[in-house]
């Protein structure tokens, strides 16, 4: 049973932002004020929500490539999250982060004459990890879908933008079910220009691509991930420009109803090893303090073959921190990680201290390095960390 | 330091003749009570006018605007797209709120009072852009979370026509959120579902935003028919940053700094309130002559007892402290009572300007008085110091009393009969100066403070002037009146001359008052005069068919053409005249432009000041030629030959100036254009609305029906409003008249605060004729022939009032219609002087010297002669 984190971190973070921007004067596009991360309660937001009128994900379906990448617009939300560990030719070390967030205000919108007229908006998160600069930028958009402001479609060809920031298909002639994938997002000169490979096929999460996260029906998404894509392209920091190569994993998750209310937040890992296998997995933490058994991960081939894991499958441990300079929030900063039915025994070291993203809603996501042992033999990765629902200590 | 003694001496004074300082303390205080409502009510209605702009343009640096059809949407997009400029597009309107009729209570539902109707601004937002804007949005400067409580922006974003209001206005109109808000937009009914309140935290947002609709961009553009266009958009942009932004907007737009468009608006309505403040003024003055006049009579009364205390060692600083003292009294308790009934009298003021600013210049709503305390000092200062500035003559004239030499009487009217001919020269210099100052070309505020100045100038030369004018008229009148009365009648007019030092002042102060209300009736009369005139001349058509006005007054909202053209087939219409009303952006500021579909006979109701008819018009039918009316060419400082750039669709165009015509609709001037030159740089072929000219014979309010009948047909044909020409010359003349409300309510106070001024004056001279009163009792005199000798006393002063008012009225009337109002809105006013004004003012100066004369007359008729001559 797989429950689906972004799910809840999006609910969590766009809607109660989109409710309160208004009157909060959050974040424009570019001049930034933001919300404190300890005011909004998941609970809360979760607990408003009302399905009715939306698609559910009842049952496992046929997933139609290249249609899926696409927009599923009768759900209520919906992303496409790009993450991934680049270096330059001599070295250089490099994370990214490009999600494009989704959500529907109404199941349904009478019809209007104004262009302006959406029920979709959109919001976007767009890092930058500078490893050996040991800087981190963040920048955060959002936009109505109207007006070719912001949007997403799977025909002609998959493309998803906000403004002139976008993920979209490299070649517009190509049918494949997994094209070459282009991401593109500049601001505040930091730029990202990237081509991706599929790699792998796609990994179709859960049950054939159905996330179930309760026992109550319609309570799941469907969800698939590219665990592995090749990626090449540049990045620009401010007059330096690099060319860089390196590993993307792209999940793309989309569903409408909500959550149990008992969860704090999640400490989450997409992990690339060098024997060729990829590990996600993520734990959930409950108010209690203990991990939710609902706490799962998957363990993907070299050859795209999956494996499901479950809590007791894996075992996870941290053994550091990081306070955040700017919330307070203490973080933790190191892991011991052990899957012995795999073989898996590695640490997961943050690349940079300091990656939480400086958006309206605080939160951990940044590139990560792993050491340890795989059956035995030696094994390095990449990958990427999220860690949401750390409060800072109140007062 | 003064003694002890002393101040008791000045408390018994005070105390022994309360109601003539209770009259200086009521003069003081009205004087002080104009100056300060006027005051009030300015800066209320400015405050509230630059709260609502704040509210509307936040921390907007600039704004791009663009001519009549507004930008297109697709403007916003490449400014976003292409450009690293933040960016907030803005659809703007006023909706009516219709009042609802009172209900009486009945058991389970309260009585509910009837309430007017209420404009609303609605304003159009992406809320996706507005972080940055709008700090009103985000409650107060960093309101943070506890704000953000009122409202999901979901039902904003998706229900069509929602909107949200500020939590007070909701709970004004008695809605709650979910509740539909039923208004007008134009002619049309809509209803606007409210999703939720705005409650900001602070009250001056709170005031701000009462009249706030906010609305997503999407419905503001299609509850506003706006659909596709965007009436600004507001921009947060460094100077170096504009040329990036132009080069992704269309040509037909412009960029204005925020600060400029409040700035102009500021501008428009200076020299409206800049002509308040002065004549609150007047008020002021004639309140100063009143101190003036009641500190030299409380000196002359204690003459003997002055001369005494100097004998016995006081100083002269002593007593001129003294004196000083005792006006600072009057000062302090007068200017106290004035600031009281100021913000009193404010509230009805405040109505008043905001009538005259709605109907004139822009919409704006002072939901409350603004009473700040700067404004309060500002007047008491005012009020003391000028009443202090009165009392310094007579506090020195009171230490010039040598000790124990008697100051008499003849003594002080010696000295002003000697004093005669420097204050007449004086006088003669301050009318020099006046004219001197009224003959300085100068413009702008700075230009009106000058012609104001000199306008004071001929007022108090005038009031110097009186009294050797005042010797003169006695000497002409004394022979007519001894034939008339005998011997009292030229008791009578000798008795003024002979107590020339009092009974001056009293006229001084009643020419003052009297000629002011002639020069304010004779302007107000001259200006509607002309203005119905010149309404008679260029209101020919019969019938006059609009769209309602958008967005706060100009620009009207938008007519398909073929409409009225259809109306042209109906019988007995002879043809249609097709406006346009919009506002064009240049780069001097926007342009009201009225477009004319007409031929050569339509135009030609048009006065032109500057150019001939033979030539003007076909040349503004042909080529790019515009005309301009004389307000917009005093404005702009043009004329025939020059020209005004715009902003049309392609780029900036020079339109040459062939005339200039006579127009008083505007203040900020109008421009006149051809509908041929406006839509070879305009793609705006709407209408704003047309007049219809019917065939001979024809009754107009049959027309009237058969155009209703048949445009009830059209679309947006029943949103217009049709007037006959009839009806709309009465509908200019009430807010004309409306415009002068307060002008009449101003010279009102000023005659009260003259009238005062004459009652005290009069009264504290036929009481200090006591004695002389006495011995004529004594001599054989009867009480009768005593009451008419101070009664035809007084008379004569009142006459010799209105006379003198007449011209320095006349003077006034001139300096207001030719020097002050030009300077002010360029209007060309034909003088008329209605000999009623004239007659009416002579009526109030001898009614005002003879209500003034009854008390003492009374008085010393029943004053018993020895009791009188018991005086020392």
């Amino acid at each position: 049973m797989t429950l689906n984190r972004r799910r809840l971190f999006f609910r969590s973070l766009f809607l109660p932002l989109l409710a309160v921007l208004f009157l909060a004067g959050l974040t424009g596009c570019r001049e930034r004020q933001r919300l404190p991360d300890a005011s909004i309660s998941v609970a809360d937001v979760l607990r408003a929500e009302n399905p009715e009128g939306y698609a559910r994900a009842l049952e496992p379906r046929a997933f139609q490539f290249p249609a899926e990448h696409g927009p599923h617009p009768d759900f209520r939300t919906e992303w496409w999250y790009y993450t991934g560990n680049l270096s330059t030719r001599e070295g250089r070390r490099f994370g990214f982060q490009l999600t494009f967030f989704r959500s529907a205000f109404a199941p349904a919108m009478a019809p209007r004459s104004s262009e302006w007229a959406s029920r979709q908006a959109y919001l976007a998160h767009f890092t930058v990890t500078d490893v050996d600069g040991k800087r981190f930028r963040s920048f955060e958009r959002w936009n109505r879908g109207a007006l070719g402001l912001a949007g997403a479609e799977a025909s002609p060809f998959f493309r998803v933008w906000l403004e002139d920031w976008s993920a979209s298909a490299a070649e517009p002639g190509s049918s494949a079910p997994v094209p070459p994938m282009r991401l593109k997002a500049s601001e505040d000169g930091v730029s990202l220009d990237l081509l991706l490979q599929p790699g792998k096929p796609p990994t179709l999460q859960g049950d054939r691509g159905f996330s179930r996260k309760s026992a109550e029906s319609g309570d799941a998404s469907y969800y698939y991930s590219l665990t592995r894509m090749p990626a090449a392209g540049t990045i620009l920091l401010g007059d330096e420009r690099f060319e860089v190569t390196g590993l993307a994993w792209m999940d793309r998750e989309w569903s409408t109803s909500s959550l149990g209310r008992d969860q704090m937040g999640w400490d989450w890992f997409a992990l690339q090893l060098s024997d060729g296998r990829d590990l996600m997995l993520y734990q959930l933490r409950r108010r209690d303090g203990s991990a939710d058994p609902a706490s799962s991960g998957t363990v993907v081939g070299s050859k795209g073959e999956t494996r499901h894991l479950a809590l007791a499958d894996f075992n996870l441990q941290s053994d550091g921190a990081w306070v955040s300079p700017r919330s307070g929030s203490r973080y933790p900063a190191a892991w011991r990680l052990r899957v012995p039915s795999e073989g898996i025994d590695v640490r997961v070291e943050p690349l940079l201290a300091d990656q939480e993203l400086d958006v309206s809603f605080r939160y951990w996501e940044g590139a990560v390095e792993v050491e340890g042992t795989s059956h035995g033999r030696p094994v390095q990765g990449r990958g990427y960390v999220e860690l949401t629902g750390y409060e800072p200590p109140p007062g | 330091m003064t003694s002890p003694l002393l101040l008791r001496s000045s408390l018994r004074y005070l105390l022994r003749h309360p109601w003539q300082f209770g009259l200086a303390v009521l003069g003081v205080a009205l004087g002080v009570a104009v100056v300060v409502s006027i005051d009030l009510a300015n800066a209320s209605a400015t405050r509230a006018f630059t709260l609502s702009s704040e509210a509307v343009s936040g921390r907007a640096t600039h704004q791009v605007v663009a001519g009549p059809g507004g930008l297109p949407d697709s403007a916003f997009r490449r400014l976003v797209l292409e450009t690293d400029i933040p960016a907030a597009p803005v659809v703007e309107g006023y909706v009516f709120v219709p009042g609802r009729p009172g209900r009486p209570g009945s058991p389970g539902s309260p009585r509910s009072p009837r309430s007017p109707g209420r404009m609303l601004h609605l304003l159009g937002i992406d809320p996706f852009s507005e972080g940055p804007f709008r700090p009103y949005l985000s409650g107060g400067a960093q309101g943070g979370r506890d704000e953000a409580t009122s409202f999901d922006l979901a039902p904003l974003l998706t229900r069509p026509a929602a909107g949200v209001i500020s939590a007070a206005t909701a709970e004004e109109l008695g809605l709650k959120p979910g509740a539909s808000l039923r208004v007008k937009v134009g002619g049309a009914e809509r209803t606007i579902e409210l999703v939720g309140a705005l409650e900001p935290k602070d009250e001056s947002t709170r005031n701000a935003l009462s009249d706030l609709l906010v609305m997503d961009i999407s419905s503001a553009q299609e509850v506003l028919e706006r659909t596709g266009r965007l009436d600004r958009i507001d921009l947060i942009a460094q100077d170096s940053q504009l040329a990036e932004a132009e080069a992704v907007l269309p040509p037909g737009a412009q960029i204005l700094r925020s600060s400029s468009r409040t700035e102009t608006t500021e501008e428009m309505t200076e020299a409206f309130r800049l002509n308040l403040t002065a004549l609150s003024l007047l008020a002021l003055v004639c309140g100063v002559f009143l101190i003036y006049n009641t500190m030299v009579f409380s000196v002359v009364q204690r003459r003997t007892l002055i001369g005494t205390l100097r004998a016995l060692g006081v100083t002269r600083g002593q007593i001129f402290a003294l004196v000083l003292g005792e006006a600072a009294v009057v000062a302090v308790a007068g200017t106290a009572a004035g600031l009281g009934i100021g913000v009193l009298l404010a509230q009805e003021l405040v109505r008043l300007v905001t009538q005259t600013i709605n109907d004139l210049y822009f919409v704006v709503s002072v939901r409350e008085l603004d009473v700040p305390i700067a404004l309060l000092i500002k007047g008491g200062v005012m009020g003391i110091g000028a009443t202090l500035a009165a009392a310094l003559a007579p506090a020195i004239e009171a230490t010039k009393a040598p000790p124990r030499a008697v100051l008499s009487r003849s003594a002080l009217e010696g000295r002003m009969r000697r004093a005669l001919p420097r204050i007449s020269l004086a006088g003669a210099g301050l009318l020099a100066m006046g004219g001197g100052l009224l003959a300085v070309p100068a413009g702008g505020g700075l230009g009106l403070v000058v012609s104001f100045t000199g306008l004071f100038a001929v007022i108090v030369g005038a009031a110097l002037l009186t009294p050797g004018a005042t010797v003169v008229f006695m000497k002409l009148v004394r022979p007519v009146m001894g034939r008339l009365f005998g011997v009292l009648g030229r008791m009578a007019a000798g008795g003024v001359v002979a107590s020339l030092s009092r009974t001056a002042v009293a006229i001084a102060a009643l020419v003052i008052a009297v000629s002011t209300t002639i020069g304010i009736g004779v302007m107000i009369d001259s200006f509607r005069g002309t203005v119905v005139n010149w309404l008679e001349a260029s209101l020919r058509s019969d019938i006059y068919l609009g769209t309602p006005s958008r967005a706060g007054g100009f620009s009207g909202g938008d007519l398909d053409p073929g409409v009225a053209l259809r109306m042209t087939e109906l019988p007995g219409i002879r043809r249609v005249n097709l406006l346009r009303r919009t506002e064009i952006p240049s780069p001097d500021g926007s342009v009201r432009l009225i477009i004319l579909g007409t031929d050569l006979q339509g135009i030609n109701v048009y006065q032109l000041k500057e150019g001939r008819a033979e030539t003007v018009w076909p040349a503004f039918q042909g080529g790019d030629t515009v005309v301009v009316s004389e307000p917009f060419a005093h404005r702009r400082g043009v004329s025939a030959g020059d020209s005004v750039r715009l902003r049309t669709e392609d780029g900036d165009r020079d339109f040459k100036i062939a005339g200039v015509y006579y127009d008083y609709a505007s203040d900020r001037g109008l421009v006149l254009m051809s509908r041929a030159t406006y839509l070879r740089h305009w793609r705006d072929p709407q209408i704003t609305g047309f007049s219809v000219d019917l065939k001979p014979g024809v009754d107009v309010d049959e027309a009237v029906k058969t155009l209703r009948a048949a445009l009830a047909k059209e679309p947006g044909g029943d949103g217009l409003s049709i007037q006959s020409n009839r009806r709309l010359k009465e509908i200019s003349m009430v807010i004309f008249d409306r415009t002068f409300r307060i002008t009449d309510v101003l010279r009102l106070v000023s005659g009260m605060v003259a009238f005062i001024g004459v009652l005290s004056a009069l009264m504290a001279l036929q009481l200090e004729r006591a004695r002389e009163l006495g011995v004529l009792r004594a001599t054989g005199l009867t009480p009768g022939q005593v009451w008419h000798l101070v009664t035809s006393q007084t008379g004569l002063m009142g006459l010799a009032a209105g006379l003198l008012s007449i011209p320095v009225g006349l003077t006034l009337a001139a300096i207001m219609i030719f020097v002050i109002n030009r300077r002010s809105f360029g209007w060309t006013i034909r003088m008329e002087v209605d000999p009623m004004i004239l007659v009416s003012a002579m009526v109030l100066a001898l009614a005002a010297a003879l209500l003034a004369g009854i008390y003492p007359a009374w008085k010393m008729a029943r004053t018993s002669p020895a009791l009188a001559l018991r005086e020392e």
